[in-house]
């Protein structure tokens, strides 16, 4: 079975991952280094015990373009989003033989140091005959 | 990091490189405006930075890691401002029939980049003015006070220029692809028009005191070179970066020791530069035989004619005259009247020519234009009139706008008050 982590971050998080202190102190390279070097050993480790499916990353919500209907034209907003709005920064689908153990695994994707931080995790649908009722 | 080159080397690469970059970033993230912006500083930087540090191994990707970290700052700037202000910047797609993708895209490379750059950049919604600034910085990678130093204006009218230009190529929502294939030929006619006015620019500077801004010239060929590697089998992009050439090899002929202007048939042939006449030579005559013959190819040819002969005397005006008719029946300018009308001259004896320059004197498009009366002046002279071509000479300085035009005309008029004085063979480019 198939399950998708969904990891987010605002725009004020991609700019202290830049260096950019807003609000709170710019993440050191140290730090930035460190966060690089755990998400690589985390999905190393997946992908020799088979569990790995597919991990990407997004770029700056800034980068976002929305594209919405409107008196049936479809229009673009370019970076839709206030820039404390959490979205989707990233996702890591991993294939395991339950939910616990996926939600085991999305734990590990939590910052320890960063109380109230969150992830969502979520079975992916194996086709679209499972939302049949 | 490899060791420091020197900077005439990176200044080149970064040159090279500019339009890629900018490619890069727009296909990526799109906002043409900012990420040219974006590009800029981040050439900047690497301007600062090389000559410094070492030229990064991979140059290129340096340039797009750098570029798109501004674009990202830019944007971030940009959208706080906006909320600010309670608007958010919305726009629709500039066709909502939704058109599908094509079945197999074939892969983007960085030429198809430069081309569709260029394409935007000589966007018909652009006035020329517009058309040259952003070509000369976003896909030449000169900066703007460099394009405003070209052309003569204060770096904050040229800096407004840009803006306005890039504002508009934003609003006319065209995506960042290679236009239509039925539109291609026309808005290649566009490019290659803006890369003639840049070369004219250089080679025959409109204001001024300096008759050939040759570093303008020399970028137009540049450009005109990236074109032709880009587009080897197009026969008109030939044919331009042939006419350029085979022009440009008079330069060094085409001013005296003083600054001043000497006309074709008295220029030291000697000093012409022969590399760029064969290279001229060689491309229209490729280019010819291939068609559909365009007025770029037509008009390097008659330019080849006048470079291949040995002296003034041993032109062949009639090969000349021949051509002029053909590039006549393709355009109706009037500067091809007037240079036709020259060849009659050559040919048929100055009344003829005379003749067909009374005719053009109706044409508003010249009615005003300094060559009018400066070439009636020469024919006149051919013809024996001193007197009226005196004047003639006259009125054409009073029109002409670059000062060595002026001073040439004015010395031709004075000439012509000293009876031994030889009679000129006009210049007919």
């Amino acid at each position: 079975m198939k399950y998708m982590i969904l990891l987010y971050g605002s725009q004020q998080d991609y700019d202290l991952l830049a260096g950019q202190p807003t609000g709170k102190p710019a993440m050191s390279p140290e730090q930035v280094a460190a966060m690089h070097a755990y998400m690589g050993s985390l999905h190393q480790e997946l992908d020799e015990a088979g569990e790995l499916v597919d991990a990407r990353g997004l770029t700056a919500p800034v980068h976002a373009r929305r594209v919405q209907l409107r008196s049936g034209v479809p229009v673009v907003t370019d970076g839709p989003y206030p820039e404390t709005q959490e979205v989707l920064a990233g996702f890591t689908v991993v294939e395991c033989d339950s939910f616990d153990r996926a939600t085991e695994i999305a734990a590990r994707f939590v910052n320890p140091d960063a109380d109230g931080e969150y992830v969502d995790v979520r079975p992916v649908l194996d086709s679209v005959d499972d939302l049949a009722g | 990091m490899t060791t420091t080159r020197p900077g005439g080397d990176a200044e080149q690469l970064l040159r090279r490189l500019a339009p890629q970059v900018l490619g890069a970033v727009v296909r990526r993230y799109g906002h043409f405006d900012l990420a040219e912006d974006a590009v800029q500083e981040a050439l900047l930087a690497a301007a600062r930075q090389w000559p410094a540090d070492g030229v990064p191994d991979r140059p290129r990707a340096w340039l797009v890691t750098v570029a798109a970290r501004r674009l990202t700052d830019l944007l971030r700037s940009e959208q706080a401002r906006r909320r600010r202000e309670e608007t958010l910047a919305r726009w629709a797609l500039p066709d909502h029939g939704l058109a599908p993708a094509a079945d197999q895209p074939p892969p983007v490379t960085d030429s198809d980049d430069t081309l569709v750059l260029l394409f935007l950049c000589c966007h018909p919604a652009l006035p020329p003015a517009g058309q040259i600034a952003l070509t000369l910085r976003a896909v030449g990678g000169l900066t703007t006070a460099e394009v405003a130093r070209a052309f003569l204006v204060p770096e904050p009218t040229m800096t407004r220029r840009i803006t306005r230009a890039k504002q508009r190529v934003r609003d006319s929502g065209v995506p960042f692809r290679l236009p239509p294939a039925p539109e291609r030929a026309g808005r290649l006619q566009a490019v290659l028009h803006v890369l003639y006015l840049i070369f004219n620019e250089g080679y025959a500077s409109t204001a001024g005191p300096d008759l050939a801004r040759a570093e303008l010239a020399a970028e137009a060929i540049r450009l005109t070179r990236l074109v032709h590697r880009l587009l080897p089998e197009d026969p008109e992009v030939a044919g331009l970066l042939a006419l350029m050439l085979l022009t440009d090899a008079r330069r060094p002929a085409r001013t005296g020791p003083a600054g001043e202007l000497v006309p074709m048939a008295e220029q030291d042939r000697s000093r012409w530069n022969p590399d760029y006449i064969a290279e001229g030579v060689r491309l229209v005559s490729r280019a010819l035989p291939r068609g559909p013959t365009g007025p770029y190819q037509l008009q390097a040819a008659i330019a080849a004619v006048h470079d291949e002969a040995p002296t003034a005397e041993a032109t062949d005006w009639p090969q000349i005259l021949a051509l002029y008719r053909v590039l006549m029946s393709l355009s109706d300018q009037p500067v091809v009247a007037l240079n036709h009308a020259v060849a009659v001259a050559m040919v048929r004896g100055p009344a003829a020519g005379l003749e067909l320059l009374a005719g053009l004197a109706a044409d508003p498009r010249i009615a005003t234009d300094h060559r009018l009366p400066a070439v009636r002046a020469h024919l006149l002279e051919l013809a024996g009139d001193h007197s009226a071509a005196r004047a003639a000479y006259l009125a054409a300085a009073g029109r002409a706008t670059s000062l060595p035009q002026q001073r040439y005309l004015h010395a031709r008029a004075a000439r012509l008050a000293d009876p031994t004085a030889r009679a000129p063979v006009p210049d007919a480019q």
